[in-house]
């Protein structure tokens, strides 16, 4: 099947931007911890990726669901289900009042989603490699296999 | 004494002073700390004491404090060599010859002393107020007591030591001090004395090194007098001894400091605090033998009440003169701990309390410093200011900040000479280095822009029910009379909006006669028609501002419309000021119907409270006005809102504006036309106090101490920068700091309080308050300094804040659970010694702790549940409590409860009253005389509670025909009587005590349901009402579970 490979080169880039998102987060709360940022601007800053962040965590768990890929949905369940309790109750935006009184709590929970991506990654890498997405990736670009073949062929000897 | 030997065998080795400075300065305080418990330790074991010491060796030390005094000024003639000798020996002589005649022979040997220690020991025992003065008037007679023998023992075990290894005296003496820490400790006083009075040999005590070089220029017989002379005859030996020091010859700035820094030493020692008993170490309360029986024979009457108000603690201030007032700057406590595990043992919290702008009493002024051609002298590195407690060094060319010591270089313009003290010459003529509170005028570099004008904005809800209740003639009249009175006169700016269902602007143009209202009704996406001359300059356009206000309550008579477009009105109103910011003043009437910001009306569900959705309610519901109050105040704009409906208007949500913009939430239910005084004087008041635009507070602290939180009404820009975009006199703000490093070094923590803003006048200033506090490793201690205001203001605000995301129950039960730990706690340093079985301890600086936690829980803001009071005057209460100073605060807790019919009868003028109409009664339904008058007064309302039995002469006078009639209906006006302008003259004094609320009379009649339930025996906190604890009941259920794993 050809779907399967282009399916984990999709889980593995979904998975990289929510780290970056996260990072991105971070990153901004540590700035407003030294200082380097107002508040006003790192909630802004921050506040314009949640929403993003979430819509992406959605897709990525239900593209899980619709393959039937039961395990990786029910890990990114839990989540998709603390990112939609946050929405319902109008917490998922920094408050720029607060900010300094919520900083500690903010950063725990995003490094605590950090964490869980990375881990996530590791498994989607695995999963993209059994599923051959990377060799079908070198294969395209480089088309000549019979040369990699020849160097292979050769590193063996 | 084990300390005199010691003395007495250095006095003709003149030592250098430098060995001991090092171990005595780098503790000061930490001698205290083993005090008590070590002390009691040393003593026990002599078989004298065994028995009646133990359990009460506190005791010990106070003996000691006396004697050693004595035992200190008579060695003084002895010491060969000191040509300051004689005086004292002639003073002292007398009375104590036998002893003293001993204390010079050189064979100071333990025989010696049994006889000789103990009679100076005995005399202060009785007179406990001050050892010295005990001296002269008691001579001997009490000598032989248990508790000198006991010290005896134990002296003698200490002199072997001591006297065999008296000559090489800089090696011995470490020895000294290590090998007995506690005895070194309990002396220290009297060493204190000691030393002040002979500055000759200032090595004789390890404390002697440090206070040396301040002290040696000082004459002896000066300050023997200084010392002995003045001892008031105060109830507390504490003051009596500090009073003492204090008036020794005036010290020079910087190294006054040093020595205030050891001299609080005696202050804050056990031996002086014990010298008057047990009393002194702690308080306590006996609550019978057996804890948990409510019959426990508690005498309502012995359980301390705050009847003289908030009495500040003397020593404190005292002990640092150069600090600031307490009206600005409070700690909780004010010796702070030495390490983490000592603060983690200090239950309650630890940080301060700032007023910034509090009301100084004529003459006693913040003095203002304009460094024209220096700029501002500041630290290079934790950018400080200089202040009295810098220490200027390099014969004047250099400055050591006391914060961060870092050595900064003076600059030219600023250099003064030092004198042989090490003070500056000019010390007299700068205000900045000898007082703790100064002001600066900021030169450009402290703006960002130009001063901005005082700027007025008024948001006027025009809607239905703001024309029936009458609020708008009130605001319009209130305005019209204060515009002259409104601070910066020539650059005072002023604009108006209303709003109803559509947002209307008024044209104010100098060139106008009469104001242009134009209306804009498309909320949706709101705009400002006219950018430019919505807000306009007072004194130009003062007869169209005049016009405007005289026309514009009739202009809305009839206006039929219900809804309200707060949202976008706040909106509009945002984009009109937010080129200079300034001060918004809202009046709502109703729920925000329309447009953004609309708000449901979510009600007060009895079915809520009790569940984990109950704080919902305290919470503001739309982000949308969290959000406009981020805006207001990164735009410098305040806003203060007025809310008057009766009906349900979410303060919790509205209120947050306020909050976060260091603005204040006025709350008027039910408002009425006899409402009026009230909100004319509170309108008023705000718009013509002094008041500091566009500020920012930052708080600096010593290296090892760090502010963590903040609580009050502003907003943080950064970690520690509050921003404050208007503050006056009534705003408080109180903070937390915790300890960065496990041990602090430092034997001083100094905090700087800074708050730049723009005065009135268009000045860029900054006012600095400057404080220091010791840091001490000893408990017993930190209680003995605690500011029960201070830790009351902070726990109600940890408290209310507790409430907005927990049950009220949860937050209750916090503010307890912390008492009862530290109640505990204490009880715990002293419960090996002393049988306490059935007593309740306390130190006697929280004596007031329990009540005013059991007030707070029946403060409006956090009483019962549902049916007790309404959300919205919960939360009003909630964002006022926030914002309150220290004293008005206590005086809301535990109001004033005055008896004034006796007054009202007499004949004598008013003015030899003064002390009669302030005296308090405690707040129980049994002070009330039912043959009485009393006036209730908590600082925002009076309740006049007339007695059934009253006579009905003083009610008829009152208030003439009605006096019989319903008292809801009745107002309290001046009739012509003597006994009427009476009452009136002392309530007009009662109001002029505290200004910033205007009080309304509120008179309730005894008996008469639901009136007096709801104004006055609901607020007697020390009742107990609808299911709270009565104040007995409530010390019970303290000392219960202080007991319960103690």
């Amino acid at each position: 099947m050809v779907w399967e490979p282009i399916f984990w080169l999709g889980c593995f880039l979904t998975n990289m931007t929510l780290i970056a998102f996260n990072i991105y987060q971070i990153t901004c709360l540590s700035d407003l911890e030294a200082d380097y940022l107002n508040p006003y601007e790192s909630s802004a800053r921050i506040n314009s990726v949640v929403i993003p962040e979430f819509l992406v965590h959605g897709v990525f768990c239900f593209l899980f669901l619709v393959t039937g890929h039961w395990l990786f949905f029910l890990i990114t369940c839990f989540p998709a289900y603390h990112n939609a309790r946050k929405f319902m109750k109008r917490q998922h935006l920094m408050d720029v009042t607060e900010a300094f009184r919520h900083i500690d709590a903010q950063k725990r929970i995003r490094v605590f989603k950090l964490g869980f991506y990375l881990v996530l990654f590791v498994f989607v890498l695995i999963r993209s490699f059994t599923a051959g997405t990377f060799s079908i990736l070198l294969s395209i670009f480089h088309d000549n296999n019979e040369e990699l073949d020849i160097r292979s062929s050769v590193l063996e000897f | 004494m084990g300390t005199e030997i010691p003395n007495r065998a250095n006095f003709p080795l003149r030592p250098a002073t430098v060995p001991f400075g090092a171990p005595r300065g780098a503790s000061p305080f930490s001698a205290s700390g083993p005090v008590v418990g070590a002390e009691a330790s040393a003593f026990r074991p002599t078989p004298p004491v065994a028995g009646s010491q133990v359990p009460t060796p506190s005791f010990t030390p106070g003996p000691v404090a006396g004697p050693d005094a004595v035992g200190f000024r008579p060695v003084t003639p002895s010491r060969p060599g000191d040509p300051a000798g004689p005086p004292p020996s002639a003073s002292y002589g007398p009375p104590h010859t036998g002893p003293f005649q001993r204390f010079p022979s050189p064979l100071f040997s333990t025989t010696a002393q049994a006889p000789v220690a103990p009679p100076p020991v005995r005399p202060p025992m009785g007179a406990s107020s001050s050892p010295p003065v005990s001296l002269h008037s008691q001579p001997q007679p009490v000598f032989m007591g248990s508790p000198p023998q006991s010290i005896n023992s134990v002296q003698s075990g200490m002199n072997v030591p001591q006297s065999s290894v008296d000559s090489p005296f800089a090696a011995p003496r470490p020895n000294f001090q290590q090998s007995s820490p506690p005895i070194r400790s309990t002396y220290p006083a009297p060493r204190g004395t000691l030393q002040s009075a002979l500055p000759g040999f200032p090595s004789k005590q390890p404390n002697a090194a440090a206070q040396a070089p301040s002290v040696n220029s000082v004459p002896f017989p000066s300050q023997q007098g200084g010392y002995v002379a003045p001892i008031p005859p105060p109830s507390r030996p504490f003051p009596a001894q500090q009073g003492g020091f204090v008036q020794s010859p005036p010290l020079a700035a910087p190294s006054g400091f040093y020595q205030r820094e050891q001299m609080q030493h005696p202050g804050s020692m056990p031996p002086m605090a014990t010298a008057q008993g047990l009393a002194e170490d702690f308080s306590s309360l006996s609550l019978g033998s057996v804890p948990g029986s409510f019959d426990a024979g508690v005498d309502p009457k012995a359980l301390p009440r705050p009847l003289d108000g908030d009495v500040e603690q003397k020593i404190f201030s005292e002990m640092y003169p150069m600090n600031c007032s307490s009206r600005y700057l409070r700690l909780t406590t004010s010796a702070l701990p030495s390490s983490q595990s000592l603060a983690s043992r200090w239950h309650l919290p630890l940080g301060a309390v700032v007023c910034p702008l509090a009301e100084a009493p004529e003459g006693e002024e913040v003095p203002v410093v304009n460094f024209v051609n220096t700029g501002i002298i500041r630290c290079r590195r934790c950018r400080t200011y200089v202040n009295p407690y810098v220490a200027f060094t390099d014969s004047g060319r250099k400055w050591r900040c006391n914060i961060c010591s870092l050595l900064n270089d003076v600059p030219g313009e600023y250099f003064a000479h030092l004198d042989a003290s090490g003070r500056r010459v000019d010390l007299d003529q700068r205000p900045e280095l000898t007082q703790g509170s100064v002001e600066f005028v900021a030169p450009a570099e402290y703006m960002v822009r130009p001063p901005m004008p005082p700027l007025y904005f008024f948001l006027i809800d025009v809607s239905i029910s703001a024309v029936r209740s009458g609020m708008l003639e009130t605001v319009a009249e209130t305005i019209k009379s204060c515009l002259d009175s409104l601070p910066g006169f020539p650059r005072t700016q002023i604009g108006f909006i209303t709003y109803d269902s559509t947002v209307h602007f008024y044209n104010m143009k100098s060139t106008l006669s009469q104001p242009q209202m134009m209306v804009v009704s498309d909320l949706d996406d709101i705009f400002v028609p006219l950018p430019d001359d919505l807000l306009v300059n007072l004194s130009e356009s003062r007869a169209v501002v005049d016009a405007f206000l005289n026309s514009f309550p009739s202009m809305f008579q009839d206006n039929m419309n219900v809804e309200s477009a707060f949202g976008p009105a706040l909106k509009a109103a945002f984009m009109v000021m937010s080129q200079l910011g300034g001060k918004l003043l809202i009046f709502q009437n109703t729920l925000p119907s329309l447009g953004a910001g609309r708000l449901r009306l979510r009600g007060d569900d009895a079915r809520v409270y009790g569940t984990d959705k109950e704080h919902m309610l305290r919470l503001p519901e739309d982000p949308f006005y969290k959000q406009m109050a981020a805006d207001f105040s990164k735009y410098q704009i305040a806003v203060n809102l007025y809310a008057f409906s009766d009906k349900y208007t979410d303060i919790a949500t509205l209120g947050t504006l306020a909050k976060y913009t260091g603005g204040q939430v006025y709350y008027y239910p039910n408002f009425v036309s006899s409402h009026k005084d009230k909100l004319r004087h509170e309108l008023a008041r705000d718009l013509t106090r002094e008041t500091a635009w566009e500020a920012v507070m930052r708080i600096r602290c010593g290296k090892g101490v760090r502010f963590t939180s903040y609580h009050g009404n502003f907003m943080l820009r950064s970690t520690d920068l509050m921003a404050l975009p208007a503050v006056d006199c009534d705003k408080a703000y109180a903070m937390q700091l915790c300890l960065e490093e496990t041990l602090l070094t430092t034997q001083t923590v100094y905090f700087q309080v800074a708050l730049l803003y723009t005065s009135s006048s268009g000045e860029r200033r900054i006012r600095v308050h400057t404080a220091a506090a010791p840091v001490v490793s000893d408990l017993a201690e930190m209680y003995r300094m605690a500011d029960t205001g201070a830790v009351v203001s902070l726990l109600s605000r940890l408290a209310i804040e507790k409430s907005l995301s927990y049950k009220l129950e949860e937050a209750r039960n916090s503010v307890q659970s912390r008492i009862v730990k530290a109640l505990r706690e204490y009880r715990n340093l002293y419960s090996v010694q002393h049988r306490l079985a059935g007593r309740m301890i306390y130190p006697d600086s929280l004596k007031f702790l329990p009540l005013y936690g059991l007030a707070l829980f029946k403060s409006t803001s956090l009483r019962g549940g549902y049916a007790d009071v309404q959300l919205d005057e919960r939360c009003a209460a909630g964002y006022t409590m926030m914002a309150l100073p220290v004293k008005k605060l206590l005086k809301l807790l535990y109001p004033n409860l005055i008896r004034i019919d006796e007054f009202l009868l007499k004949t004598t003028p008013l003015t030899d009253e003064s002390n009669e109409i302030w005296k308090r009664h405690p707040l129980t339904v049994e002070s009330l005389d039912s043959r009485g008058l009393y006036i209730f007064d908590d600082g925002f309302r009076f309740v006049l509670w007339f007695g059934r039995m009253l006579s009905p002469e003083i009610a008829m006078n009152l208030l003439g025909e009605d006096f019989a009639t319903d008292y809801s209906k009745v107002r309290l006006t001046e009739r012509d009587n003597e006994m009427s302008r009476r009452l009136m003259k002392i309530i007009q004094k009662y109001r002029e005590s505290d200004p910033s609320y205007y009080q309304l009379c509120h008179l309730v009649r005894q008996g008469e349901q639901p009136r007096e339930g709801f104004f006055l025996l609901a607020n007697l906190v020390e009742d107990q009402v609808g299911g709270t604890n009565g104040y007995v009941d409530w010390m019970l259920q303290l000392h219960r579970q202080v007991q319960q794993s103690a």
